[in-house]
């Protein structure tokens, strides 16, 4: 792979080079400290001293409501208007990883245009991070990115070391050479094997991911469940901010005036009540345990069988987000046999039900 | 990064084929029998499916829901449904008359597995709306009557006038290369010489069953499946040769929404058809 | 589009006790105000116009609650003349903030307030949600109701559908909004307890969600108060929040609650 070298004083020049009418998103901090990805003009607002978005990046790719096409009396047209070039910057490992098992997803048996076109048109500039608490990629091993991105930079205070990962990442370089350093000196080397290593050491949350499939099956029917379904608030933030979650819904919204019909498509979530109804009234599945059960095998054992590795990507947003501390982290350790301590393992027994 | 932005999705899987209804007819007070044609011809004839299969259709201002074929494929170019009012799509739907639009998917979901069919005696069992995705598999073993063993029909309603597609199947019971046993819960008609119980009180009519050689097909409403699969397991037909299809909520059909996931097995994709020994590895099923 | 009247949906909106912001967010779609008197003949609409007709009607959107004996009658004779009645925002579907309070609260205030003075015209009676009198066929909820539900649910009734409802809650599009938890910071928010729709309008400016598009489908109360009382807010608090907008809908679950805990 090539590696070059970007001064950090030539970073905004390069943004500017290289973005000309896509739309560059990046992490930016909103007033109460936490990140999110936003597009912007003024590269000031960047900041890249974060550990997690509050949304992952797919609402980059897929938002949480777009048309998906336009339906009249007999004619029916697709709507790839949300679709357009567009630079995310300041990327994840744990997120680049979450796309690459998307890609999987969304290119099985089937393919999904909405995705498979939006990510056609992305260029991918992946940054390195350093682990909070909650960080669980190393544990899942995605807390490193082999391919995925067409450049990634990696902090080494005042320079960026960046690793080219794609032959667009290469042509993306030529549009400014001048501002790369080709040669790395020793010392570069250096810092770079030594920041990798201080951050192995940095992660505090191990998890046992390769234990999950098994215990998932061994416990299906283990009283953590039903505990886990007292405190549920089926608010469906678990699943609105996983980077690998999917699930839509299809709305057909008339437009007031006209004979035709937008056909939306937007996010759902398989915790909310409203998930497994069908017409008539019926839902197979109106336990919350039942619920946060499918959410879980999804998580920590389907993937596996089929792509090779778990959904779960580490990110560890659905930590940071659930009030009640049900996520990955303490579920996953309850299955493990831990003990945890959290809300919902110290909520009253005699809860009304 | 300016070169223009073109989309070049060749095909979207998502985008429905305008087709319109050739006839529509009340079955029952809540069940319409829908016979559509893709509006394009070619696309008409050239519309593959399998018996089990699944297709989306639209209905302008109300959405989109899944629909079991009822048709065979041995009969191409007209598809059929059979179509309980439930929700919004299908209250649309019933309003709607001949040579109306909708729009049309698919086909979609595994189907039935024809060729490890073929040869063998095949037991069908269906009870209410059940009739929808059997009467495909009905048809089918009756246009490929050459391929199969015997043929057995068992159908139950709860009274003569909920019986989907009674004329039709009285008729085809009167064929003498199929064995046909209809029955309904009770008869309010006193009209009714057919049997009268539930759809189990059949199974003692079933005379040499060989049960290596039989597969059972069966579908109908939750409660019946217990009954009946007991029946299949008295008379000891391998689980694998038993089977079923379910139906769950769908919004794509093509394994992307995620709504009719059971454990981690899409009914869109791997199913709605699954033998008796697939379920008993579904845990959220039992 | 239909220029024959006979052919168009026939809808009357009417207003039993409330603070009629339901209707007024009707007046407020303006860009739609035209094509939605185009698309269908509003026979009644007292905010609106003054040409109003009590006859047979399509659709009835009932806002407010019921809190009179002439209401009782005026919504009964409605339900005769409508194929479709709707509860039209949260004083029609839970009771609003009149219908908090238990009947013997009830009986107590009125008192206070107007003594044992005789009313001429009609008696008052304890608020309730319009469902509590007439069978109701649809439910928007919402204090207001929100033009997107609203518009939604007329493009979709001139088309002879139902609105596609989704009873998540408030959560959800305060997710989408990426702001952060308040329940996180410890703040009483309702966001998981109340039906969304209104774009978590509050939560978005810092301010915890109060419940005014009443209680959402399956919302886990009891977790929620468990929640706030660890935060260190006493049952009482936590009670006359949760109770503000769901009117008599959540009166039972205090009940059961109550007994539990003494």
């Amino acid at each position: 792979m090539k590696i070059v070298k970007l001064k950090k004083d030539n970073l905004f020049p390069f943004l500017e080079a290289i973005k000309g009418d896509a739309e560059l998103w990046a992490p930016v901090k909103k007033d109460d400290a936490k990140h999110t990805f936003q597009p912007v003009d003024d590269f000031s607002q960047i900041d890249l001293d974060y550990t997690r978005t509050i949304l992952p990046p797919r609402k980059i790719l897929l938002p949480a409501k777009f048309n998906m096409y336009q339906a009249s009396k007999s004619e029916f047209t697709s709507d790839f208007s949300h679709i357009s070039k567009k630079i995310i910057f300041g990327i994840h490992p744990c997120d680049i990883h979450a796309f690459l098992t998307m890609d999987k997803f969304y290119s099985y048996e089937i393919e999904d245009p909405y995705w498979l076109e939006a990510r056609k048109n992305l260029v991918l500039l992946g940054h390195s991070c350093w682990p909070d608490e909650n960080c669980m990629c190393k544990s899942t091993n995605t807390h490193v990115v082999e391919e995925g991105y067409d450049l990634f930079f990696t902090d080494l205070e005042d320079t960026y070391v960046v690793w080219i990962g794609s032959s667009r990442g290469d042509d993306l370089i030529r549009e400014k050479p001048e501002l790369f350093e080709e040669d790395l000196t020793d010392t570069d080397i250096q810092k770079f094997i030594q920041r990798r290593e201080n951050r192995d050491k940095a992660f505090t949350t191990e998890i046992n991911f390769a234990a999950m499939p098994d215990l998932m099956e061994l416990k299906y029917n283990d009283a953590l469940w039903e505990k886990l379904g007292d405190a549920c608030l089926a608010c469906g933030s678990c699943t609105n901010v996983c980077p690998t979650c999917n699930c839509y819904n299809v709305e057909d919204r008339p437009v007031l005036g006209k004979d035709f019909s937008n056909i939306q498509r937007c996010w759902d979530a398989c915790t909310l009540e409203n998930y497994s109804g069908v017409a008539g009234g019926e839902n197979f599945r109106e336990k919350r345990a039942d619920r946060l059960k499918l959410w879980y095998t999804h998580k920590l054992q389907s993937y596996i069988s089929k792509y090779g590795k778990p959904a779960c990507v580490g990110c560890g947003r659905c930590v940071a987000t659930c009030p009640v501390d049900i996520n990955v982290k303490t579920v996953a350790q309850s299955l493990d046999g831990n003990e945890v301590d959290s809300f919902w393992d110290r909520l009253s027994k005699e809860v009304t039900k | 990064m300016n070169t223009e932005n073109k989309i070049t999705a060749q095909s979207n899987p998502f985008l429905p084929e305008p087709a319109r209804i050739v006839r529509t007819y009340p079955l029952t007070d809540d069940v319409h029998f829908f016979q559509v044609r893709i509006a394009d011809m070619e696309k008409a004839l050239s519309f593959r499916y399998e018996i089990g299969q699944f297709a989306m259709i639209s209905v302008l201002g109300a959405g989109e829901a899944p629909f079991s074929i009822s048709s065979t494929p041995s009969r191409p170019g007209l598809l059929e449904f059979c179509i309980r009012r439930a929700g919004a799509v299908t209250s649309k739907l019933f309003q709607l008359k001949e040579n109306d639009f909708v729009g049309i998917r698919g086909p979609y979901g595994n189907g039935f597995p024809v060729e490890k069919m073929q040869g063998k005696d095949i037991l069908i069992v269906m009870g209410g709306l059940g009739a929808a995705p059997l009467r495909s598999v009905l048809l089918y073993c009756l246009d490929n009557r050459d391929l199969f063993g015997r043929i057995i029909l068992l159908h139950g309603a709860k009274r003569p006038a909920e019986m989907l597609f009674r004329d039709e199947l009285l008729d085809i019971k009167k064929r003498d290369d199929l064995e046909g046993y209809l029955t309904v819960d009770g008869d309010d008609t006193g009209q009714w010489t057919e049997n009268v119980g539930v759809v189990t009180t059949l199974f003692p009519k079933l005379e040499n069953i060989n049960p290596e050689n039989t597969v059972g097909v069966v579908c109908g409403p939750p409660v019946m499946y217990k009954f009946v699969l007991q029946e299949f397991l008295k008379l000891d037909i391998p689980k694998d040769q038993i089977l079923m299809t379910l139906e769950r909520r769908m919004k794509c059909g093509v394994g992307k929404c995620g709504h009719c996931a059971i454990d981690y097995i899409y009914t869109c994709l791997e199913g709605p058809v699954f033998s008796y020994w697939d379920v008993t590895h579904m845990r959220e099923l039992i | 589009m239909s220029k024959n009247n006979d052919k168009k949906l026939k809808i009357g909106i009417y207003e039993l006790t409330g603070c009629a912001g339901d209707g007024l967010l009707i007046l407020d779609c303006e860009m739609e105000l035209v094509d939605i008197f185009q698309a269908a003949d509003i026979q009644s609409f007292l905010m609106a116009k003054s040409d109003n007709i009590d006859g047979e009607l399509d659709i009835a959107l009932v806002e407010g609650s019921v809190s009179t004996e002439r209401e009782i009658e005026e919504l009964k004779d409605i339900r005769k003349r409508a194929q479709v009645v709707v509860a039209f925002g949260l004083c029609a579907t839970h009771g609003g903030i009149q219908a908090r309070f238990s009947e013997e609260e009830w009986q107590k205030n009125l008192k206070e307030v107007y003594g044992d003075i005789e009313m001429s015209h009609t008696k008052a009676v304890h608020s309730k949600p319009i469902d509590e009198y007439i069978d109701v066929d649809l439910y928007l909820p919402g204090c207001p109701v929100s033009k997107d539900q609203f518009l939604n649910f007329l493009v979709r009734a001139l088309g002879g559908s139902p609105p596609e409802v989704y009873p998540n809650p408030v959560c959800v599009t305060c997710k989408y909004n990426e702001n952060d938890c308040l329940l996180l910071k410890g703040i009483p928010c309702l966001g998981p307890l109340t039906a969304d729709g209104c774009g978590a309008i509050c939560p978005n400016h810092n301010v915890p969600c109060y419940g005014c598009w009443g209680p959402a489908e399956g919302a886990n109360f009891t977790s929620e108060f468990y929640l706030l009382q660890e935060k260190g807010f006493d049952m009482e608090a936590i009670k006359k929040r949760m109770a503000n907008y769901s009117g008599t809908k959540l009166q039972e679950f205090f009940e059961k609650f109550k007994k539990e805990s003494q």
